[in-house]
Formats: C-alpha cells, structure tokens, sequence
C-alpha cells in the first residue's frame, strides 16, 4: 500500500484519506475511523454505564473520581467491585473480537468462529479438567487453555485436511470435535465434587462474576505483548482476502501468513476463554457486526475488538440487573443473542454449501 | 451369497453380538463376575453377593441400556430418512437438547421429580427443538444441506444450553440432581424407570414401523416418492413423531446420549441393505450394543470410578462424524 501514498494526491483509492505527520503519510478508511470513533464514545458511555448502575446507584461524577484516582466516598464500591470485572470484560470481549476477526479472515467464513469449531471448547475441557485435579491457581490455568485452545485447532485442521480446506468440511468436524470437548468437559465435572462442579459451570457458560484483578492483570500483559502481533496482523489480513493467485503473486507467503493468523486468532480466543469462560458467540458476533457498519472488504480488526467489547460489557451489565438479585453468567446473554444471529446467518445463506472455499 | 440367506446371516449375527454385549454388561464392573456365575445368578436365583449385585443393579442398568440404546438408533435412523440428510442425529439437530431443558424446566419450575411425570415435558421440548432446527435449516435457498442442518443444531443448541444454564444457575437445588442425568448415564436408574418408559418406546417403535416403506420411497427422492403413491408429508410427519417420542423417552431414562442415533444407521444400512423394513430392526439391535458396550468399557476405563455411557459414546461416535465427513458421504 506505500506505493499508492507517493502517487499524486488525486489518485487515491475511494473513500481513504491521506494523514501526514512530518514526513510520514499513511492513508485511512474514512468510514472506519468515523466508526471507530464513535464505538470508542458509545463504549465509553457504557462503561461509565457499568459503574454506576447496580445494587446501588452511584453518581457517575463520583464513578469518574474513582477512575481518575481522586478520592471518593464510592471508593469500594467502584474501585473495587465494578471496575475490575469491567476491565476483564473489557479485555475479553476484545480478544474474542480480534480472534473471531482472523479465524473468519483466513477461513472465508464467517461460521468458522473459535465458539463454533471446538476452539473455546478445548481451552476449557483442558481447564475444567485442571480445576476438578485441584489446579485452581491462575498463573497455570491460562496457559492450559491457551495449550488446549491449539490442540483442539491442531485437531480439527488435521482432520478436515484432505488435499485442501474445504470450508464445509471445517466447519463440520469443528462441530463434531466441540461436542466430544463439551462431553468431556461433563465428564471432568461428574468426577469433582459439588462447589468444583457449580465453580466449573458457571466458568463454562462464561462468567465475570467474581473476576479482579487477578484475571485482569495477567490478560492485559498477554494483550500488550499480542499488540505488534496484532499490527502485523492488521496488514498481513488484507493479502489474505485477495485470491489466492492474487497473493502468490504478489510475493505473500500465504502458507505462512494464514498460519500466522490463525495461530494468533487461536492464542487470544483461548486467553479471553481463560479469563471468563467460553462467551459464547462473541467471537462470531463482532466481527460481522463491525464490518457491516465499516462496509469493508476485510474484517476491520480495530472496529471488531471495540464491538467485543461493547457487547460483553453490556451483556454483563444486563446480566447483572435482570435478574437481580441473582446475577446470570454472561455468556447466557451473548449465546441468547448471538443463536438467533447464527440463525438469520443460516436463513439468509445463499447457500452455504458453496461458500467460502479456500 | 443370495440377499435373503446374506440377511438371515447378518441378523443372526447381530443377535449373537447383542447377547454378549448384554453378557458383558452384566459381567464387568467394579466386581467383575465370571459369565457362568452370571447365568447361574440368573437361572438358579440364590443370595451370595455376585447374585445379588446381578439382579439388583446390572439387570436394571442393562435393560435400560437396551431399551434407550434401541430408541435412540431407531429415532436416528428415521432422521436421516425423513431428512434424506446422512448426518442427522437426536444429540448433533439439537433435539436431545431439547427433551433436556424439557427435563430442567420440570424439576426446577413445575416441582416434578418422577420420571413419568417429566417425559411429557422431555416430549414437548424435543418436538419443539426439532421442528425448530429444521424450520431453520430448510429455510433459504438449498434446502436443509447436512452444513445448514447441523448448524442449526448447533444454534438450538447453545442458545438450549443457555437456557439450561440459566436456569440452573438460578436454581442452585436443580444443578445437583440434573447435572448427573445431564451427561447420560443408564448406570444408578432402578427397574421401576423401565416399566415407566416401555409404553413410550413402544408408541414410537410402532410410529416408526409404520414408515418403513415411506421412508424406501422417500429414499429415492420426493418427487420420485410422490409419483409412488406415497403421501410424503404424511410420511414425515409420522416418523418424525415416532422419533421425538423414542428421543424423548430415551432422554427422559438416560439423559442426552449422542451418536448412537448417527453412526449405527449408517453401520445398519452397510449390513442389511437400504431397506428399511431391515435398517431399522438391525438398527434396533445394534444400537443396544453400541450403548451396553460403551457402558461397560465406561466402567472398567478409571476404576473404581465410572465414565457415563453418554461421553464414551460420544467419544467413539466422533471419528465416526469425521470419518463420514472425510469420505464425502456428506455432500461437502
């Protein structure tokens, strides 16, 4: 793309503008930035949403003083009940936005989601199977999700290769290996006795209740270190959409590439799932939902992960006040929402069975 | 060989694997009981402990085996009849699922705690989930492709799920009795669940017999069914009657057990032949040792602790899945 900023200023693909800063010059989708821009301030609302509203009001002046450091009477209340679950439901709805992002890129299909294939569901046998032998400490727990998240690609990949990936196939074996992950995911449960049994089913349906800084901190540094990998993968996308012909001669090494994206789609699904739980559909959900308001080719990856994590945010914040005073995992939410969208996805397919081969 | 000796070979072969799965069933275990010592506990009674273990635990858990093992096989073989679809199945369209949040509503809301009393809504939520999943699927353009039904399932079953799970969640007295059923297991039920679920699996197995030569016409294709004289719809709707209350039933005894209803079919139909006047008897006998096998093997794997019939028969139904997906059965 460097070579079409030095092209004279009035030949400039649609829709783009040139930023310069000094000497340097890069081009922006004016759409997505508009859009970017306004998920940051809807999220932001809504977050100032989340702090405040709950089993006691608090004045959103007060929320802001908590959040900003100056001292406040709401001190317990925000600082250290509502804010860090709200950042862990930041962070995972994030990175299971950009993880749906790049696994839906790099398979052409938007039902190849990391919920759908059996991803989700071999990060958290791995870890319901940890929690019923007594790990239960979360400096262990993340990196078996992430090593089961892998495992459960690696499987489907291999056994949906048949001299290519064929889309359907993926799809289908994906389904077949999340439901023998999910049944024995039950079976570590039969075996742990009662409290592991609710602890390991509440994380299951994906859950912020209870979730500190414990769950924050470590998922934050995972997402900071993932960043570069996330720039690399903002560009490298787009080869990716082209044909394959296309890319082969334009010098990509698509083998490597997809591999790249996916394997980085597979680490950040398989660290949100250790933080929360499978949330179910985020993954599916966001991307589709952000490139549908940016009308891109591609899946804007900045867009997707601001949409994960408005959804979860206000999943969770609906969780928490529905029922109140029970609280619902909030995976129970963004799988009520996200079925019907698969649904519509199913309905309104020209026809899957012919779309999106790779 | 000609067809009919071919057949007779066949099903006597299947009745022989059947006696020794229940053999087996009946044998392994925590006590693991020498098969003469099994026969005599049966035909001579007497009251040492082999005896007693036998006839007070494995019979029950055995006959149930056979009993859900041979609903789910022949619900499975009449989806994939009526769908014309190679990979429908009770556990993978979602309708298992179904009977199950059916179950979770009874115990938590209506205070139902007998097995007779919850398969009416095992009943209801089976026939809604899979009226459900195949609206879905046969909506759009294409009609219900294997993708779009199975993806179906896959909808109705997380959003099933999250409803389960809000459920329980908010009931925490319903999470201990339903999350032993939840995985399906025939072990701990008692003889009273067998004589409450036989008048079930008859209706269906009847329903489903019935078809048997609707489901050959409907094999060869609608239109090619309908210039047969046979009343499609009729057809469909009389079999998928026949397979919710055999899948309801089913569940209602032993929880959501998967694949039987999908692989044995297709090991049926590799046997016998595709008519189905054959399929589904031999898969009548076939699903039973599928399950009392799985069963068995599920008590013997970890001892002294046991593995719920319902995640070995998903462990073995899965390379089954992917083997059928591999071999373009499924048209990808």
């Amino acid at each position: 793309m460097s070579s079409v900023s030095l092209a004279p200023r009035r030949i400039r693909p649609a829709g783009y503008a040139v930023v310069r800063v000094g000497r340097a010059a890069f081009l922006l989708h004016r759409r997505s930035t508009l859009v970017a821009v306004g998920l940051a301030l809807l999220l932001a609302a809504t977050c100032l949403a989340y702090l405040c509203v709950g089993e006691s009001f608090v004045q959103p002046v007060e929320a802001l003083k908590v959040v900003f450091g100056q001292p406040s009477a709401d001190e317990l209340v925000v600082g250290t009940l509502r804010e860090p679950r709200m950042v862990v439901g930041l962070l995972v709805g994030a990175a299971f936005g950009v993880a749906g992002g790049l696994i839906q890129t790099v398979a052409r299909n938007p039902l190849a989601s990391p919920d759908i294939i059996g991803i989700s569901h071999g990060a958290s046998a791995l870890t319901v199977g940890a929690m019923t032998f007594g790990v239960t400490s979360y400096a262990v727990l993340p990196y078996l999700s992430v090593v089961g998240g892998i495992a459960a690609a690696a499987l489907v990949y291999v056994f949906a290769w048949r001299g290519g990936l064929h889309a359907t196939r993926f799809v289908l074996i994906g389904i077949g290996f999340a439901i023998a992950l999910r049944s024995v995911t039950t079976l570590f449960m039969t075996k742990g006795d009662y409290l592991v049994a609710q602890q390991a089913q509440i994380w299951m349906t994906g859950s912020l209740n209870g979730r500190g800084w414990a769950e924050a901190d470590p998922l934050a540094l995972t997402l900071l270190v993932l960043l570069p990998f996330m720039c690399w993968a903002a560009r490298a996308q787009r080869s990716v959409t082209l044909d394959d012909d296309t890319a082969t001669a334009l010098g990509v090494r698509l083998g490597h590439v997809r591999l790249g994206l996916v394997l980085l789609g597979v680490v950040l699904a398989s660290v949100a799932t250790s933080a929360a739980g499978p949330v179910d559909f985020v993954a599916l959900l966001a991307p589709q939902i952000a490139r549908r308001m940016t009308r891109t080719a591609q899946i804007p990856l900045l867009c997707s992960a601001l949409t994960g994590a408005l959804i979860v945010v206000l999943a969770d914040l609906f969780a928490r006040r529905l029922f109140s005073p029970t609280e619902l995992p909030v995976g129970v939410l963004t799988a009520a929402v996200g079925a019907p969208y698969l649904i519509w996805l199913i309905v309104r397919s020209r026809s899957v069975r012919n779309g999106g081969t790779s | 060989m000609r067809v009919p000796v071919r057949r007779a070979v066949v099903m006597t072969a299947a009745v022989v694997a059947l006696l020794l799965a229940v053999l087996l069933s009946l044998a392994v275990g925590a006590r693991a009981i020498a098969p003469s010592a099994v026969l005599d506990a049966l035909l001579h009674g007497g009251h040492s402990d082999s005896a007693e273990v036998v006839r007070e635990m494995r019979v029950p858990r055995t006959v149930i085996g056979l009993m859900v093992g041979a609903a789910l096989a022949l619900a499975g073989t009449v989806l994939q009849g009526i769908t014309r679809n190679p990979i429908a199945d009770p556990g993978i369209l979602g309708i298992s699922q179904g009977a199950s949040v059916g179950v979770v509503t009874a115990i938590a809301f209506a205070g139902v705690h007998t097995l007779t009393g919850y398969v009416w809504y095992a009943f209801v939520g089976a026939a809604l989930a899979s009226v459900a999943v195949y609206a879905i699927a046969a909506s759009g353009r294409g009609g219900a492709t294997p993708v779009k039904l199975a993806l179906g399932g896959a909808a109705i079953n997380a959003l099933l799920v999250s409803v389960t799970t809000a459920i329980l969640t908010t009931k925490a007295s319903a999470l201990d009795e339903f999350r032993f059923w939840q995985v399906g297991s025939i072990a701990g039920r008692d003889s009273e669940v067998v004589g409450q679920i036989w008048p079930f699996l008859l209706v269906g197995v009847v329903l489903v017999l019935a078809v048997a030569r609707g489901l050959d016409a409907l094999a060869l294709g609608e239109d090619v069914a309908k210039g047969l004289g046979q009343n499609v719809a009729a057809v469909r709707i009389v079999g998928g009657l026949g397979a919710t209350v055999l899948t309801g039933a089913g569940v209602a005894a032993a929880g959501p057990i998967a694949f039987i209803g999908l692989a044995v079919p297709h090991i049926a139909r590799a046997v016998v032949g595709s008519d189905h006047r054959w399929v589904l008897p031999m898969a009548a006998l076939l699903g039973p040792v599928m399950l009392l096998v799985s069963d068995a093997v599920g008590r013997i794997v970890f001892p002294p602790s046991e593995v719920p019939a319902g995640v070995m028969t998903a462990l073995i139904g899965v390379p089954f899945l992917v083997a059928l997906v591999r071999r373009k059965v499924v048209a990808a």
